[in-house]
């Protein structure tokens, strides 16, 4: 009796005390080294990983993912003459950042183009309250307060010491009370991603391509990351981290299984933006060693892909981007079915309300004029992309789309543009809103796909990895889309790239000026 | 001396003969793993039979005997006769595939060389060996880009430099320019007529690696359609079957 009551007592020492208590530390002290491992069932078995007895290399820093925020990372860590290399598990660096739209929203900028074109006020304040009221308050005030703040010098640095071209235009996206979203000369991610590598290669970061992490090395609760295990091809290594990691490998977007788990609604027939790496091993194995995560069922769709590919081209930017110059979008049956200026889960929802595949965005030449040049207009028509017509009925005619209910639709909405108020759907009316009377009017087919997982790891404001009691895990940094509790229930557009660029900043001077492990 | 040591290799070279003949008759022609020397004579009483027409005589019964004129050139560039190109591929051909160590002494992770020939064209581990045969088989008949460059004559070091290759050996992107660029020319030549945005040498994820597309020694992919499905792509090196389906 007395021998199977001992028996029960040592079955029911929680996972807790193993890893944290003295019976942890006895069964650790008696096997040698051993690596800790949460997502094991029991308690015993979670502990059962070695750690490497010999690492094959030591690296000072290292950064998982050569997105925005690993880029800036390690551009900061490596000019603090931290040694410094970003692991990248695919053949090309950028991740989702060099194929992104490239909006980067800051209150100001060096040039200060919101005030020299008269587009009303902004502050950091203003923008925040922008960003709490558009993730429904689920973000985490203290790191929004940081990005703001934040932003407009990152912005800065990418321009004076990455060479970045930005256009001397602003557009103002849904959900943004102001003229905020930086666009450089080419509308996409990648002369950002080239300016931060610049940054960082001449400070003497490295990238290695095709290098997938496979392991995080930490041998109990209240230790430091130690290292990681790497695989390359059929090989595994493991390289020991004297300073810091950091991870920046992105969100989840394209693993289809995990983006059901924390939200069934998404199922795979929807389509995704992201490019294919996009699959939050990381986060996974962040959790495995302890690390907190959070809001991971807060997943984005982006509004406007292309619909039959989920393709987020250039194309597809110009419906948010042009929201604020006065966009109209269309049902199947021509009629409007959203305030335009809406948050993209509303205009998302509202979409798929409509049930018929896809939805349009009706514009015309002088609202593309005030974002881009008739060259990507003529483009857009030649690839098919963009629907041109003379009249709205023309235009509805190539569509499929009754050409008197459309044209019903335009002509309200002129009206509403001119009396300043929207009857149907309450559109804030600003004077920048072009109205659709110039033609010819174009087109732009658009329908949802998985776009952003708001959730992920929990961050404190120095970018430390905090882990399931609230403590930073020592030398264990993230920033960029692995995070959570930044964008709360909904990210606004062009609040991400502040986001990675200011968090991996952070994450890359904290990491340096951890003390070396002898 | 010299002749000696030849005659001390065709000595050593009949020893194999017999091992040669076992493994031809068995058409069992596997990777071996100890170095051995084998002669040419069991299929090749003659030489003139293979000679090119105005070939001066050759004597000898092993690869030596070609090596007194042919005398491997470590340039790293496609030689002018293609005389190692061509006599790789007659013996890798789709009747028979000869051991490497037919003609190479090889000593495990320490010479992999040709006999007669101080230096050794690189180190070769067991298992890179094995690698190594494999691959080579694919050069010689593949449908990959690693057969088609075989037809141009460009041999392991067109490639991939002066020693042989280990396993997880990458080729920069320079070293295909130097034959098939520089990226500008490249960026011209595959330019496509509709849309010359599409080009997948100049495209929205900058200057990547040329190996991100085009593998070697296996198939080689569009790395664009893994998102753009609906582009219309091809790439060479690829079997028929699968470039029929980015058509």
């Amino acid at each position: 009796m007395e021998k199977e009551n001992l028996v029960k007592k040592d079955l029911i020492v929680s996972r807790r005390s193993i890893l944290k208590g003295a019976v942890g530390m006895s069964v650790m002290a008696a096997a040698g080294s051993l690596a800790l491992d949460l997502t094991t069932q029991k308690a015993e078995a979670s502990i059962l990983k070695t750690i490497p007895k010999k690492w094959d290399e030591t690296i000072d820093v290292v950064v998982v993912g050569s997105g925005f925020a690993g880029l800036a990372a390690a551009a900061e860590a490596s000019g603090a003459r931290s040694q410094t290399v970003i692991l990248e598990k695919m053949p090309t660096y950028g991740g989702n950042s060099i194929i992104s739209g490239g909006s980067y929203s800051s209150w100001d900028d060096k040039y200060h183009l919101r005030q020299e074109q008269n587009l009303g006020d902004d502050s950091p304040a203003k923008w925040k309250e922008d960003w709490l009221k558009g993730g429904d308050f689920y973000s985490a005030p203290e790191l929004i307060e940081v990005i703001v703040n934040g932003a407009a010098p990152a912005l800065n640095w990418m321009i004076d010491e990455g060479g970045l071209e930005i256009r001397k235009v602003l557009a103002r996206h849904g959900g943004h009370s102001a003229f905020r979203a930086h666009m450089a000369i080419e509308a996409v991610g990648r002369p950002y991603t080239e300016a931060l590598k610049k940054i960082g290669e001449n400070r003497g970061a490295k990238i290695r391509l095709g290098t997938q992490v496979s392991w995080i090395w930490r041998k109990d609760m209240d230790g430091p990351v130690l290292g990681v295990e790497v695989t390359k091809g059929n090989k595994k290594t493991n390289i020991k981290v004297k300073r810091a990691l950091i991870l920046a490998s992105g969100g989840f977007s394209r693993d289809v299984k995990m983006r059901i788990a924390y939200n069934p609604a998404l199922v795979p027939e929807f389509n995704c933006t992201n490019q294919p790496g996009s699959t939050g091993e990381i986060i996974r194995y962040a959790q495995a060693i302890g690390a907190d995560a959070l809001q991971l069922a807060f997943i984005q769709l982006f509004p406007f892909a292309e619909p039959e590919s989920g393709i987020l081209d250039v194309f597809a930017t110009y419906p948010a981007k042009g929201a604020g110059y006065g966009f109209v979008y269309v049902n199947k049956l021509g009629k409007r079915f959203v305030d335009e200026m809406e948050r993209r889960d509303v205009v998302a929802y509202a979409q798929i309300k409509t049930g018929v595949k896809p939805t349009y965005s009706i514009f015309n030449e002088l609202m593309m004029k005030k974002m881009a040049g008739e060259k990507e207009l003529e483009a857009g028509v030649r690839k098919g992309r963009f629907i041109r017509g003379d009249t709205i009925t023309e235009l509805a005619g190539k569509l499929g789309i009754p050409g008197d209910t459309m044209q019903e639709t335009i002509a309200k909405y002129n009206k509403y543009l001119q009396e300043g108020k929207d009857s149907d759907f309450n559109k804030k009316i600003t004077k920048q809103m072009v109205p659709l009377t110039e033609g010819p009017f174009y087109a732009v087919a658009q329908w949802p796909a998985v776009h952003h997982t708001m959730g992920g790891l929990r961050i404190n404001p120095s970018a430390q990895v905090i882990d399931i009691w609230g403590n930073p895990i020592p030398r264990l940094y993230a920033a960029g889309e692995i995070t959570g509790g930044i964008h709360g229930s909904n990210r606004l557009a062009g609040n991400a790239y502040p986001d990675c660029v200011v968090f991996g900043r952070i994450a890359g001077i904290n990491a340096a000026k951890e003390k070396a492990l002898s | 001396m010299a002749v000696h040591k030849i005659f001390r290799n065709t000595l050593v070279a009949l020893v194999g003969l017999v091992c040669v003949i076992y493994g031809l008759a068995s058409e069992e022609v596997k990777a071996r793993t100890v170095s051995t020397k084998y002669s040419c004579i069991n299929c090749h009483r003659d030489f003139t039979a293979v000679l090119q027409k105005g070939h001066p005589p050759v004597k000898g019964k092993d690869i030596t005997a070609c090596l007194v004129c042919h005398p491997p050139k470590s340039t790293g560039k496609p030689e002018l006769n293609a005389f190692s190109a061509r006599l790789h591929r007659a013996h890798q051909c789709s009747k028979q595939k000869l051991d490497c160590l037919v003609c190479h002494t090889w000593q495990p992770a320490r010479i992999f060389g040709l006999p007669m020939q101080k230096w050794t064209i690189g180190k070769s581990s067991r298992k890179d060996m094995d690698l190594l045969k494999q691959i080579f088989n694919s050069w010689s008949s593949s449908v990959f880009l690693d057969a088609l460059h075989a037809k141009k004559n460009v041999t392991c070091k067109g490639c991939h430099g002066n020693t042989i290759p280990i396993s997880e050996a990458t080729i920069e992107n320079d070293r295909c320019l130097s034959c098939h660029g520089g990226l500008e020319q490249l960026t011209a030549k595959t330019s496509p007529l509709e849309f010359p945005d599409r080009n997948p040498h100049k495209s929205h994820l900058g200057e990547i690696n040329c190996t991100v597309c085009h593998h070697a020694h296996r198939e080689s992919e569009v790395y664009c359609l893994g998102c753009h499905k609906t582009f219309q792509m091809k790439i060479p090196g690829v079997s028929i079957k699968s470039s029929k389906s980015t058509e």
